[in-house]
This record gives structure tokens, sequence and C-alpha cells, in this order.
């Protein structure tokens, strides 16, 4: 059954967004996404959920500014394992054009660990399906092999 | 009739509108931005690129035997302003169709396009000077292909002489 359940469980995922500071472009391209037909992220099987405890794959954008770093380091970790973290854009992983701002530290990647990165500011939809679908194969090696993103 | 069933009947015999996307190649506009790309053979060193670039995705590193630079561009940090492509006087960088970006994070710090760009050589004393392409060289170098490969030095001494030369005939034409 929990064998079943496994194979199952990748082909509908729920999709979490999780803005940190981002300056919306990135999410603006994630609703395209999502909202209009022409790219449709519904065809994969996946769909935006409002709560991070539905969570299955988080797509995260921005840099993390000091300022919402708490925050969403608390609604991440809501957020059940196993979990797979998709970093939208170049600010998670590397600052992007924040980089060393001063309401930026850290990229988002040294607070939360990234399973796949879009790059581009901000990427395509398209890029950002494919990435999902990266997500999706990550996320069916976590579940055989029964591991989270921080083991 | 209802007006709505005429466009219905138009968009279903136009067929779905979806992007086939990632199941078959997306459609891409003749002159998307994608990510940057840069050609060893054609770059000049004068290191434009990497002064125009907001993001600091270009790195330019000499080697430590002096003989080139290492010439690293970080996709992962790069935000597609294509201010390199504008800029680079030769056309070695040039914005690229490829935005099958998605990778791994394993693949962080080796998602990055690194090329090696050869120091030139003077051909008079064989002095250190920036890289001379041929390709570079049929297209700036044609009014005195001789002296374009020249180091400062030996092109200010050969400026010299040929205005010395220049004056002494003149001058003898006078007399
Ligand atoms: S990657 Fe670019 S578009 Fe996306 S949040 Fe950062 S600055 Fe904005
Ligand atoms: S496109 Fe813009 S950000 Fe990217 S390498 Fe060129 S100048 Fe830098
Ligand atoms: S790529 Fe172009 S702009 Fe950059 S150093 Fe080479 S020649 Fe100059």
């Amino acid at each position: 059954m929990r064998n079943l359940i496994n194979k199952l469980a990748p082909r509908s995922p729920w999709i979490y967004r999780l803005n940190a500071g981002s300056c919306n472009g990135c999410d603006v391209e994630m609703a395209t996404a999502a909202l209009i037909p022409r790219y449709d992220v519904e065809r994969i099987g996946c769909k935006y959920c409002g709560s991070p405890r539905h969570a299955d794959i988080v797509l995260i954008s921005g840099p993390l500014t000091v300022r919402v770093r708490d925050k969403v380091l608390r609604v991440f970790d809501e957020i059940p394992h196993p979990k797979v973290t998709v970093g939208v854009g170049v600010c998670p992983v590397s600052g992007g054009c924040f980089r060393d701002g001063y309401s930026t530290g850290a990229p988002t990647d040294h607070y939360i660990p990234l399973d796949v990165i879009v790059p581009g500011c901000p990427p395509r939809p398209q890029a950002i399906i494919e990435g999902i679908v990266k997500a999706l194969d990550v996320w069916r090696v976590r579940l055989t092999e029964a591991t989270c993103c921080r083991s | 009739m209802l007006p709505f069933l005429k466009i219905m009947v138009k968009n279903l015999l136009k067929g779905p509108s979806t992007d086939p996307f990632p199941f078959a190649p997306a459609k891409t506009p003749k002159r998307f931005r994608g990510c940057a790309s840069h050609d060893e053979s054609k770059c000049i060193l004068c290191g434009i690129c990497k002064h125009v670039c907001a993001a600091g995705a270009i790195q330019m590193r000499a080697a430590e035997d002096g003989s080139g630079v290492e010439y690293v561009l970080w996709h992962n940090s790069c935000v597609f302003c294509g201010m390199c492509a504008h800029y680079c006087p030769t056309g070695a960088v040039t914005m690229t169709d490829n935005w099958h970006l998605s990778h791994l994070a394993e693949e962080k710090y080796t998602f990055c396009e690194t090329s090696f760009v050869a120091f030139g050589e003077c051909s008079q004393c064989g002095a250190r000077i920036q890289p001379r392409p041929q390709v570079i060289v049929d297209q700036l170098g044609t009014r005195s292909p001789d002296r374009f490969l020249l180091c400062p030095k030996c092109k200010r001494e050969s400026q010299v002489k040929h205005a010395t030369d220049k004056n002494l005939i003149q001058l003898r034409e006078q007399q």
C-alpha cells in the first residue's frame, strides 16, 4: 500500500509558493505558469495550494531579506517532509541584483537547502515548469529512500 | 445564435493553445534573450563585458603562469540584461535562445561557462599583448595589418618612424 502511494503521489503534487522578499518578477512568472492556458502547470498534475501544511513542492523566490527571514523559515519548517525545494530566479541562489545589499544577508540557500535551481531574472514560465518536472524526479527518489531535504 | 458558440467552434478548430513544452520544443521568439554565451575565438580581453555586468556574473582570472585569462560566465548570477553582448566590441558575447537552465542544486558551482583566452605576442619584440585573433585582425586591423599586431611600445616607435619618413620626403620635395 505504501509503495502504491509512493508511486502515485508524485503524479499530483501540491505546489506552494514562498516569497522570500522577491521583487515580484518571479512571482508573476509563477502565477503565469499556473493561470495561463498557454503554459498550464496543471497538465503535469500540479496544483498550487494555499497552506504550507499541504505542500509537496516549494517554489522559493527572492533573496531572503533580513525583514522576512524569520517568518519565511518558520513557514518553511511547517511544510511536511519529504518536501522538495525549487529556487526560482537567480535571487535564491546568488542574491541576484540584490547581492551584498544592506537589506539582504546571505542568499536563501544558506538557510534553506535547495534541490533544484531555475536561474533567470525572471525565468520563463516554461523554464519553471521544467524545474518542477526535475523536482518531481527528486521527489520520487526521496519517497523511495524515505529521506528528506535536511538529511 | 449565441455569440459564444461561434467563438467556441472557432477555438475548437484551432486546436490546443497550450505550449507543448516540456514534451516538445517550445516556441522561442527570434530576439529572445536567453543565457549569454562567450566565444573565446573572438575575445580580445578588453574587459568591457565584466565592467558593464551589473550582476557580477563575469569573472576574468589571470592564469598563474601569465599565459592568458580564464573567462567564467556564471549563469546562476546572470540577469539576462544583455549589456555584455551590447557593449562587446567584437561580438564575442552573444545572447543565445537557450533558456533550458534549470538544474539540480549539486551542479550549482559547476553550472557556468568557462573558457581560456591566451594572451597574444607582439610580432616585433615578443612582448605580451592582448590577444589578436584572426577574425578581429580581418575586421579591425585591415588598414595597417602589420602595426595591428604590435605592442604599444613598438607601435609608437613604428608610428614615429613612419611620420619622420613622411616629413623627410616632404622636406626633400620642397627643396
Ligand atoms: S530573480 Fe529577478 S525577477 Fe526574480 S525575484 Fe530576483 S530580481 Fe526579481
Ligand atoms: S547578460 Fe547582463 S547579467 Fe548576464 S552576463 Fe551579460 S551583462 Fe552580466
Ligand atoms: S567578451 Fe567582448 S567585451 Fe568581454 S573581454 Fe572579450 S572582447 Fe571584451
